[in-house]
């Protein structure tokens, strides 16, 4: 498939919200095509986590956006993104204590009612280390496992867009490299654009993706972080 | 529905302790509950049904004197809630002075004569007739006859300083069985209690003719009078009383026991709403706090496109399975509790003293379902504030 004919899985202008009277984050302009990857490469507290709560809709906007990965920003907020369109992997790892890693994997297959494909699934499982542990509870395997079970969760529905918030840190150094490769190679497998924030970024597999510009700039009084990036398709 | 419904069981399950303790101290508050209104509706029944079985609790007494003609008795007669009536003499007249079996040189002193008829639900065994009459167990035993004997009646009056004495011989048809009624008592027709009472009020009646048939007198002093159900005292004494009639329910404790059951079915509902408030606040807090501690994962629910109205069941859906749950083991202690009661601590004579019918069970389901919607309320109050994004910032 040329670049020219590549499907725009997200594509945001002027997208911002304002998190108290000094700070604020804004997201000027950032357009992805499938199979693209764009890092948020910004210090710790620059609202790069704020950015993807924006574009996933779990962070409402108090500026208009024109849109977002093809749906206007009134329907993501009052309609979650469904798996196949979006997934997020939270920097909290967080997961639903009661219920077991393979059944953490589907939900969100299950909220959308949608089949999750097993072949996929059982890929998944074994490429990041989890077989063995399906029927396990979050609070019985290590914190790099959690974070690990979020990340299928995240790909089970082959998402055009993948958030991914700092999907490493929580892992043991040794094992960040080849989660990271992972990650890129699932990505790559499912076809989804991705938008990365993480200040570890400039030596693991996604040190060679673009970067959003980010600068901060005094907007009516208010400290705004601005992040701005624009693949050429 | 099912995702709700499978998250909530989900959860219940993986904090099957918290759930538990949750059941143990519905069971605590429940159990006790339920034997107290078994043995409200057992005992209470008990009594009121021996209360009605016993037709003289249904005794309407007159009281003191009146002139009541034979309309008085027709329209008495007619009425649904009158079981029986008979004319009776005055009170002063209703007793013999002595009755004796010659034949077992017996005699009984002061002997309370009672006017009979048929259909007399006190005397049930035979129907009386002039010189025929029936005999309670008690003065049976005392004089020794049987259905079939004859005995003495022995009528005393002073005229002029002089005592005469009048008697009469009559037929023992029956026997009144003790449990109908427990005292020394003839019971007569009426046409013998008007000669009695003849021989005593009128001089011109001699000892040797007082038996003899004459016509009826137009009126009676009195009458005895029973109501076919125990709810049916209070009309008739009324209406009786609008008629100028005064009379008063032999069993007054009916009314007594009545008032009880109804001030005890006050207090019970009480009781209860206290308890059903108390258990609803431990109820309402406990699934409140349950949304904070899974407050994270409600967020994350919301983040993976949950409907709001679906996170939302979750709560209620867990609370209704709580309380049914709890009814459901509370049963399983409270019924066969009620069965060993029954067994071992029954009185002699009552059939049960602790009983709950399938409308208690019933109603305690829609009871504890009403409760576990309603206290779920705040935790679902609570969950429309959990945003998608806390999950983001939450570690």
């Amino acid at each position: 498939m040329g670049q020219g004919t590549k499907q725009v899985v997200l594509d945001v202008q002027a997208l911002g919200v304002r998190l108290s009277d000094e700070f604020g984050v804004v997201v000027d302009r950032l357009k992805l095509h499938r199979g693209e990857v764009i890092v948020l490469d910004a210090p710790s507290g620059a609202g790069k986590s704020t950015v993807l709560g924006l574009i996933s809709g779990a962070i409402a906007p108090d500026r208009s956006a024109k849109m977002v990965h093809m749906m206007s920003h009134q329907q993501i907020a009052n309609r979650a993104p469904g798996p196949e369109t979006m997934g997020f992997v939270l920097q909290t790892s967080a997961l639903v204590p009661y219920l077991s890693v393979e059944e953490n994997i589907t939900l969100p297959c299950q909220v959308a009612q949608i089949a999750a494909d097993s072949d996929w699934l059982s890929y998944l499982i074994n490429g990041l280390g989890l077989q063995g542990l399906e029927t396990r509870k979050p609070q019985q395997i290590s914190v790099g496992q959690r974070q690990r079970v979020g990340i299928a969760r995240s790909f089970l529905a082959k998402p055009a867009l993948l958030l991914l918030d700092e999907p490493v840190s929580a892992l043991d150094p040794s094992n960040v490299d080849q989660v990271e490769s992972l990650i890129a190679l699932l990505a790559e497998e499912a076809g989804a654009g991705v938008v990365l924030a993480s200040h570890q970024a400039a030596r693991g597999a996604f040190s060679g993706s673009p970067r959003a510009h980010h600068r901060t700039e005094v907007r009516g009084g208010t400290l705004y972080s601005v992040f701005d990036a624009e693949l050429a398709a | 529905m099912k995702l709700p419904l499978f998250l909530a069981s989900r959860e219940l399950r993986h904090d099957w302790q918290a759930a538990a303790c949750f059941i143990a101290a519905l069971v605590g508050v429940l159990a006790p509950l339920l034997i107290i209104l078994a043995l409200k509706n057992g005992a209470i029944d008990a009594m009121l049904g021996r209360l009605v079985e016993d037709p003289a609790n249904r005794e309407l007494i007159a009281i003191g004197t009146g002139r009541h003609d034979a309309d008085f008795f027709k329209k008495l007669t007619a009425r649904d809630d009158v079981l029986f009536v008979t004319p009776a003499t005055r009170s002063i007249n209703a007793q013999a002075n002595a009755v004796r079996n010659r034949q077992a040189r017996k005699l009984v002193r002061k002997v309370v004569l009672i006017p009979s008829a048929a259909g007399d639900p006190i005397s049930t065994t035979a129907n009386v007739a002039p010189g025929v009459a029936t005999l309670s167990t008690r003065l049976a035993d005392e004089l020794e006859v049987a259905p079939g004997d004859t005995i003495e009646i022995r009528i005393n009056r002073r005229l002029n300083n002089v005592v005469e004495t009048a008697t009469q011989d009559v037929v023992v048809a029956g026997i009144v069985p003790a449990e109908n009624y427990g005292r020394s008592a003839l019971f007569i027709a009426v046409q013998d209690m008007v000669a009695i009472e003849r021989f005593r009020d009128d001089a011109s009646v001699t000892a040797e003719d007082w038996a003899e048939p004459r016509a009826m007198p137009e009126t009676f002093a009195s009458f005895r009078l029973y109501t076919r159900s125990l709810a049916d005292i209070s009309a008739l004494e009324k209406n009786l009383a609008a008629q100028g009639v005064n009379v008063r329910p032999r069993a007054q404790n009916v009314e007594l026991l009545l008032s009880f059951q109804r001030n005890l079915n006050l207090l019970f509902v009480i009781i209860a709403a206290l308890a059903v408030i108390g258990f609803w606040a431990a109820m309402a807090s406990n699934l409140r706090g349950a949304v904070e501690r899974q407050r994270t994962s409600l967020s994350l629910l919301h983040l993976l496109g949950l409907t709001e109205s679906s996170r939302r069941l979750i709560p209620v859906t867990q609370s209704v399975i709580l309380v049914l749950g709890g009814v459901f083991i509370t049963l399983l202690f409270v019924l066969p509790s009620i069965v060993f009661i029954n067994r071992f601590f029954t009185p002699e004579g009552f059939e049960r003293i602790a009983w709950l019918g399938p409308q208690h069970l019933f109603g305690t389901f829609v009871l504890g379902l009403m409760t576990a919607i309603t206290a779920s309320m705040w935790a679902v109050l609570a969950i429309k504030e959990i945003k998608s994004d806390e999950v983001l910032r939450t570690s």
